[in-house]
C-alpha cells in the first residue's frame, strides 16, 4: 500500500521498514535479602530496597480458609479481619486513626493459605509500624460490637455479589469444581454460617491457628535488615510457638465430561464466561513450564485465545487464562465477558484452543517470544517496595527456596516446544472441565447444550429446575 | 533512612513542536515511554460521541511498517507491557520496556504518529467497533451501577458541553463511527504539536534524545486546531435523579462542578476529599460506615479535569437503610465542611496520606512517565512533579471550608440514587 500525499515521507537515514536491533539486555537479579530463623517458628525475610522512603512490613500467620471449621466457613477471613479492629490497649479505630495520621495505611486478611497483617508506610515510621504488627498479632481483643458490625458487612458484601457478573462467574466456578470443600465456597463465607462466626468462635480460630509456628515477617524498603532482625526478634519472643494445626485437604469434584452451569440473568447486557478446572498447587515442579505455557495461551494480549477471541472474532473485548497460586490445587480457568449471542462460539474456539496446545507442539519463535516475555517483565512487576514484599511472601507462604527466583530465569531459558505440549496434556482437561456462562438463560442454554448436561442458577443460587 | 535526591528531567521541543521530557533513572533495567496525545472526549461533537476512544482502538491495529496485531507483538516478545487510555481531555498511548528497547517504542510510536492512515481497513474497523461495544458493555451496561457515572454527567454538565457525555460514548454512536471519522480525526488531533511524549527510566538523555529526534523529526506538524471553552452557567439545583437497576443494595452518587484542575480551590477540593474520606479514620466513614452503620462504603475524589474539574462523592447504603437517610447524612456532613474549620489533625492525616501516595506513584516507572506527560500538556511543567506537593501543604483549615462553601453547596449538586428494581438481577422469589 503506497501512503497518501500529505503523508510524511521517511528520513533516509531512518529504517523503519523494521524493528530496531537491540543491545542485549541489562543485567537484573531479583534484589538481595536476608532470610533468617529469629525464634522458633518465626521467619524474617528482609530486603532493602532504595526506591522511595517508604517500607511496607507484613506479619503472615500460618493459617487461611483452608482451615475453616466445618459449618463456620468464613471464620478465618472473619479473625483476620478483626485483628485490627481492636487490642488489649487500644480499639479499632485509635488504631486506624494513629497509623493514618503517619500517612500510612494497616490491613489485616486472610486468602485460603494463610493471614496477613500489613503496613505500608514512610519508612521514618517502621519502628512503629512494627510495635503495631505485634500488638495486633499478639494481642487483638475480638471486641463484641466489632464482631457484630462486621457479620451484618459480610451479609451486606454477600448480597451485593449477587449483582456483580463477575462474582456470580467466580463464586459458582468455585462450587462447580470444589462443591463440599473449601474452595467450593466464597472465602467470606455463606449466608447460613454467619450466624455461627460469633467472638468465642474467632478468639478460638486465633488461638488454634494464628501463632508463632510457622509466622513469617516480610520487610522491604529503606531499611536495615540486620537492624530490623534485632528488634523483630525482641518483639515477638512472648509469643506461643506452638505448630499450628494441618488443615483439611482440598478435594475437587470428579468430573466424567464438561459440566454446564448458567446463572440466569435475563436482562442482562452481556455474558461473563468461565471455563475451567482444578489444577496443580503453586509448588507443583511443573511449575515454570506451566507458566510459558500458560503464557501463550492466555496470559497476555497476544496469546492464542485472546487473539482468536477478541482481534479474530470480536466476541470480547478481552480473554485471559490462569493457574491459581494456592497451596492445594486451586483452578486453572479462562475468563472473558462475552457477547451473550456468541457464547457458545467462543467456548468452542476456547476448548479447540486448549486441545491444540495439548496435540501440536509450539513453532520454536512462539515459545521463544512467550519465554522472553516471562524474562522482560519480571523486573516491571519488582518496582515498588509493596510488590518485592509481595515476591517474598510468595517464597514463604509457597515454601519455595531462596534462590527460586534466581533459578526461575534459568528454567525459563530450558523449556523445549515438547515440553509445553507435554505439560498442556498433563494438565489441562478440556473435556472434563467446568462451564460457567451468567446472562440471559433464554440465548445461553440453547447455545451451551451441545458441550453438556446444563444447570441453570438464579442468582441468589437456587437450581431452577423448570429451566 | 536514607535521602531521596530530587529527580532528574530534561524538558526538549523538537522543530515540528512535539515536547519531549526525559527523565532519566537506573535504578532498574526499564525504560518507560509515554505519549500524551491532547485530545479526548471533549474534541468529539455529538453524535459521534465515544469516537476518541474507539480511535484509540485502532491505533493498536497497525501502522504502514507495523502488522495488525504486531504492535503488541513486539512490545510483549521482549518482555514489555503496554496499553492506551482515553479521558475526557487527552488520550495516553504508553509502554514499559527492558531499557535496550527503548528505539523499538520510539520505532511504534512514531509509526502510528506519522504513517497510521495507510494500514486503516474498513475490516479491522468493524472489529474494533464490536471490540468497543462489548468494552462498553463490559464496562457500563453490564456492570452493576455502571450506568451512574454516565447520568451523573449528563446531569451535571449541560448538553453541548463536552463534558456532558461519557468518555466510552453512546452505543449507537460507537455503531455509527466511519472510516472518514477516523482519517479526519487523525489529521487533526494526532500531530507532534499535540502531543507530549515522556521517557522515564535507564538511558543517557542525550543518546535517548538523539534517538527520538531520529525517529520524530521528519513528522510534519498539525493544523493547530481551534480549542473553544464552553462557557458555563451556573449549576441550578439541587438536580437528583433515581434510576433502578439489577443491585441489592441502593448507592447515592453525588458530584459538583469544580474550578480546573490546576486553580487553587481544585487542590484545595482534592486535599478536602482525602480528608473527608480518606481512611478508615477519616470523619465520613468513621460516621457512616463504623458508627452509625449506615453505609457499606464511603468514597469521594476530584477529578484533576481542563475545562471544569469536579468532585464526586459515592456512598453504598446498608440493605435495611433507606437511600434518603444516607443521601441526608452525606449532605450534612458537606455543610458543616463549608460551615466551620476541620481540626488541623485531621488535614494533617491528609497531608500525609498524599505524601505517602506521591510516593508509591513515583515508584512505578508508568506513573511517573504519565504525571510528567499530564502535567507537560496542562501546564507545560514537568517540574510541578515534585512542586505540586507544596500547593497541598500551604493549604490551611479555612482553605477548605471556604472551598467547601462555594463548591459543595446543595443547590450546586448532582445525584443519582441507584436503587434495586423490583426483579433485580432476575432474583428467584
Amino acid at each position: 500500500m503506497t501512503a497518501p500525499s500529505g503523508a510524511p515521507r521517511a528520513a533516509a537515514a531512518v529504517d523503519r521498514t523494521r524493528p530496531p536491533a537491540a543491545a542485549p539486555p541489562l543485567p537484573f537479579r531479583f534484589p538481595p535479602f536476608l532470610h533468617r530463623r529469629l525464634l522458633p517458628g518465626l521467619d524474617l525475610y528482609a530486603a532493602r530496597v532504595l526506591r522511595a522512603p517508604m517500607a511496607s512490613v507484613e506479619l503472615i500467620l500460618p493459617r487461611g480458609g483452608q482451615s475453616d471449621p466445618a459449618g463456620a466457613r468464613g471464620l478465618a477471613s472473619l479473625t483476620a479481619d478483626l485483628l485490627d479492629e481492636g487490642t488489649e490497649r487500644r480499639s479499632g479505630p485509635e488504631l486506624a486513626t494513629w497509623v493514618e495520621r503517619l500517612g500510612g495505611s494497616l490491613s489485616a486478611t486472610a486468602d485460603w493459605d494463610a493471614s496477613y497483617v500489613a503496613c505500608t508506610l514512610l519508612a521514618e515510621h517502621l519502628p512503629q509500624a512494627l510495635a503495631l504488627l505485634a500488638e495486633v498479632a499478639l494481642t487483638p481483643s475480638f471486641p463484641e460490637p466489632e464482631v457484630e458490625r462486621l457479620r451484618k458487612r459480610r451479609l451486606a458484601e454477600l448480597m451485593r455479589r449477587r449483582s456483580s457478573p463477575a462474582a456470580l462467574a467466580e463464586e459458582r466456578l468455585g462450587r462447580a469444581l470444589y462443591a463440599g470443600s473449601p474452595y467450593g465456597y466464597p472465602l467470606i463465607g455463606e449466608e447460613g454460617d454467619l450466624g455461627q462466626l460469633d467472638r468465642g468462635a474467632a478468639a478460638r480460630f486465633y488461638q488454634w491457628a494464628l501463632h508463632r509456628g510457622g509466622a513469617t515477617l516480610i520487610a522491604s524498603g529503606d531499611l536495615e535488615p540486620e537492624a530490623l532482625a534485632a528488634t523483630v526478634t525482641d518483639l515477638f519472643a512472648s509469643w506461643p510457638a506452638e505448630l499450628a494445626p494441618v488443615p483439611p485437604p482440598i478435594e475437587p469434584v470428579t468430573a466424567a465430561g464438561i459440566a454446564v452451569h448458567v446463572v440466569d440473568r435475563p436482562q442482562a447486557a452481556q455474558t461473563e464466561l468461565r471455563l475451567g478446572h482444578p489444577g496443580p498447587p503453586r509448588n507443583h515442579p511443573d511449575r515454570v513450564p506451566l507458566s510459558v505455557m500458560n503464557s501463550l495461551l492466555g496470559g497476555k494480549f497476544i496469546s492464542r485465545i485472546n487473539l482468536n477471541l477478541r482481534e479474530k472474532h470480536g466476541y470480547t473485548y478481552g480473554a485471559h487464562s490462569s493457574f491459581a497460586n494456592r497451596l492445594g490445587p486451586g483452578p486453572f480457568q479462562v475468563s472473558a465477558a462475552v457477547a451473550s449471542e456468541s457464547c457458545g462460539a467462543a467456548v468452542a474456539e476456547t476448548l479447540g484452543e486448549l486441545r491444540r496446545l495439548q496435540q501440536e507442539p509450539p513453532e520454536p519463535a512462539e515459545l521463544a517470544d512467550a519465554v522472553q516475555y516471562l524474562e522482560g517483565v519480571f523486573p516491571y512487576t519488582l518496582q515498588t517496595v509493596e510488590s518485592v514484599a509481595q515476591r517474598l511472601s510468595q517464597l514463604a507462604v509457597f515454601g519455595l527456596a531462596d534462590d527460586y527466583f534466581d533459578r526461575y530465569f534459568v528454567e525459563l531459558r530450558e523449556v523445549t516446544p515438547e515440553e509445553v505440549r507435554a505439560v498442556a496434556a498433563r494438565h489441562l482437561r478440556p473435556d472434563t472441565s467446568a462451564v460457567v456462562a451468567v446472562g440471559p438463560a433464554a440465548v445461553l442454554v440453547p447455545q451451551l447444550e451441545r458441550f453438556g448436561p446444563v444447570a441453570v442458577w438464579s442468582p441468589s443460587g437456587e437450581l431452577d429446575v423448570g429451566a | 533512612m536514607s535521602a531521596f535526591p530530587e529527580l532528574q528531567i530534561e524538558e526538549h521541543r523538537l522543530d515540528n513542536g512535539l515536547r519531549v521530557v526525559l527523565n532519566p533513572d537506573a535504578a532498574l533495567p526499564l525504560v518507560a515511554v509515554n505519549l500524551w496525545y491532547h485530545v479526548g472526549s471533549q474534541n468529539e461533537s455529538r453524535g459521534r460521541t465515544g469516537f476518541a476512544h474507539l480511535f484509540e482502538h485502532m491505533l493498536f491495529q497497525g501502522s504502514l511498517h507495523v502488522g495488525t496485531n504486531d504492535h503488541f507483538r513486539y512490545i510483549q516478545q521482549v518482555g514489555g507491557v503496554a496499553n492506551g487510555s482515553t479521558w475526557y481531555d487527552r488520550t495516553n498511548y504508553y509502554e514499559t520496556l527492558p531499557a535496550t528497547h527503548l528505539e523499538l517504542g520510539l520505532w511504534l510510536e512514531s509509526d502510528r504518529m506519522g504513517w497510521l492512515l495507510p494500514a486503516m481497513t474498513a475490516e479491522k474497523l468493524e472489529t474494533q467497533r464490536q471490540v468497543v461495544m462489548n468494552e462498553r458493555r463490559q464496562r457500563v451496561d453490564n456492570q452493576p451501577y455502571g450506568r451512574a457515572y454516565e447520568r451523573l454527567d449528563e446531569l451535571l454538565f449541560p448538553a453541548g458541553h463536552p463534558y456532558h457525555w461519557p468518555v466510552i460514548g453512546y452505543m449507537e454512536d460507537i455503531a455509527a463511527a466511519t472510516l472518514e471519522d477516523v482519517e479526519r480525526f487523525f489529521r487533526t488531533w494526532y500531530t507532534p504539536d499535540n502531543a507530549v511524549l515522556t521517557l522515564a527510566g535507564a538511558f543517557v538523555p542525550a543518546e535517548a534524545l538523539a534517538l527520538v529526534r531520529r525517529y520524530f523529526d521528519d513528522i510534519p506538524p498539525g493544523p493547530r486546531p481551534l480549542r473553544p471553552r464552553p462557557p458555563l452557567d451556573e449549576l441550578q439545583g439541587p438536580v437528583s435523579e433515581r434510576q433502578s437497576d439489577a443491585v441489592e443494595l441502593s448507592r447515592l452518587h453525588l458530584a459538583f462542578r469544580l474550578p480546573p484542575y490546576g486553580s487553587d480551590d481544585w487542590y484545595a477540593a482534592d486535599l478536602l476529599a482525602t480528608v473527608l474520606s480518606g481512611g478508615r479514620s477519616s470523619p465520613l466513614y468513621r460516621d457512616l460506615v463504623y458508627e452509625r452503620q449506615l453505609a457499606q462504603d464511603v468514597g469521594s475524589f476530584a477529578l484533576p479535569t481542563e475545562l471544569a474539574g469536579s468532585f464526586a462523592l459515592v456512598a453504598t447504603a446498608r440493605p435495611e437503610v433507606p437511600p434518603e437517610t444516607l443521601e441526608e447524612a452525606v449532605r450534612e456532613h458537606l455543610r458543616r465542611a463549608g460551615a466551620e474549620p476541620f481540626a488541623e489533625v485531621e488535614i494533617e492525616r491528609a497531608r500525609n496520606r498524599v505524601l505517602t501516595q506521591h510516593w508509591e506513584g513515583l515508584q512505578q516507572l508508568d506513573q511517573r512517565a504519565d504525571q510528567l506527560s499530564q502535567l507537560v500538556t496542562f501546564f507545560g511543567d514537568p517540574h510541578l512533579l515534585q512542586h505540586e506537593l507544596e500547593r497541598y501543604r500551604t493549604l490551611t483549615a479555612d482553605d477548605l471550608q471556604r472551598c467547601a462553601a462555594t463548591w459543595l453547596r446543595d443547590e450546586r449538586s448532582a445525584a443519582v440514587t441507584v436503587v434495586p428494581s423490583a426483579a433485580a438481577a432476575g432474583a428467584a422469589a
